[in-house]
């Protein structure tokens, strides 16, 4: 009953303003959209990083861990289109593809430490802390929040190649990786 | 006015399934973290070391004859060299080659009853169950190689022993202020 009383009112308010209708009349269509929070990595530089001989061939340290350079490859282009952004890194040591577990005095792992700079304030790091045997070898580290929308080349440095123990190293193949991960920011998430 | 915010209330709804196509147009795959892999390899090539010599490197027997007898002495025994640190980053084999004693200045042949050769057991313990050994006065020296079927380091031990006239225990030996012979032990990876 009320809803009959209330139409009534509108149809009498509203015919006096038809009467006086205008030339010029105005109406607004909105557009809207959105952008999605997106980051993207650029393609390294180099997919794979080959250490070559990690074993001294010659002089004291035979056998054991050579001096290996720090390598560097780097994602050019990275960004995100969203404040609050950081990079994370998932290191894996390198170990010998033989998983015997080796005699005492011998290693089958190598770790290292893997570094990325070029997102916020101070790097992301990760050092890797696998036992002889192998065990353990995966490490993992946050960096800081980048506070704005960022492009940038993120540069991933390994380095401080070691053996645990710095025994010998057995003979073989060796293989390990490095996950370098660009997203939204966890709190109590840094290293 | 109650009615109207209806209406308006209608209108927003109708616009939201437009809203919602907008929402998933963004490229398919693109989100708000991005992660990358970059490899790591390296290899260690198969290696031995044979160590250091804990002394000077010679086995000294003194002098080799019963001065009463001027036969090869019965008692005839030196300590051990140790070469230290020996290792093998893989399987290996370890042989142990051996000379006889020589006259280092009588090189002619010796008149009868005279010899101017002794030989000798060389062995090379500490790196296999059964020591690698090698007698100078044989021929056939099955024993000089044995194998090992992991990596290993440790020390190995180079002894002689059992020493022998060449030609027989009745001949004397000739004079000389230098008899002279060399043990080789030799360490070999195996692939």
């Amino acid at each position: 009953m009320n809803c009959k009383y209330g139409l009534a009112l509108i149809a009498l308010v509203a015919l006096p303003a038809t009467a006086a209708a205008q030339s010029t009349e105005s109406g607004t269509v909105d557009v809207v959209g959105t952008v999605r929070s997106i980051c993207i990595l650029g393609d390294p530089t180099s997919a794979l990083v080959d250490l070559g001989q990690l074993s001294a061939a010659s002089g004291p340290r035979t056998g054991r861990v050579a001096v290996i350079p720090p390598q560097t490859v780097t994602l050019p282009g990275s960004f995100c289109n969203f404040a609050g952004s950081a990079v994370s890194i998932s290191a894996t040591a390198l170990t010998a593809a033989d998983a015997t577990n080796p005699q005492a005095g011998f290693a089958r792992a190598v770790n290292y430490t893997a570094t990325a700079t070029g997102w916020a304030a101070g790097a992301s790091l990760a050092t890797t802390g696998a036992a002889r045997d192998g065990t353990g070898p995966t490490a993992e580290g946050t960096g800081a929040t980048q506070p704005l929308p960022q492009v940038a080349d993120i540069s991933l440095t390994l380095s401080s190649f070691t053996a645990p123990g710095d025994q010998i190293l057995v003979s073989g193949n060796y293989s390990g990786n490095v996950i370098v991960t660009l997203g939204p920011a966890i709190a109590g998430g840094e290293n | 006015m109650i009615r109207a915010s209806a209406l308006i209330a209608a209108t927003l709804a109708l616009s939201a399934p437009g809203l919602a196509m907008a929402q998933i147009a963004p490229e398919v795959g693109a989100s708000d973290t991005d992660s990358a892999t970059v490899g790591v390899i390296g290899n260690v090539p198969a290696q031995c070391y044979g160590g250091t010599l804990s002394g000077d490197g010679s086995l000294d027997l003194g002098v080799l004859i019963d001065l009463t007898t001027g036969r090869l002495r019965t008692d005839l025994a030196t300590p051990g060299e140790v070469l230290v640190g020996s290792f093998c980053t893989s399987r290996s084999t370890i042989t142990v080659n051996a000379t006889p004693l020589e006259a280092q200045n009588f090189t002619v042949a010796p008149p009868a009853g005279f010899s101017r050769r002794v030989h000798y057991l060389a062995s090379a313990s500490g790196w296999t169950t059964t020591p690698a050994s090698y007698n100078t006065a044989t021929a056939a020296n099955a024993a000089a190689t044995q194998s090992r079927d992991s990596a290993f380091t440790g020390d190995i031990t180079v002894a002689i022993s059992d020493f022998s006239t060449d030609g027989g225990e009745t001949l004397r030996l000739v004079g000389d202020e230098s008899y002279r012979g060399v043990v080789t032990v030799t360490l070999t990876a195996v692939n």
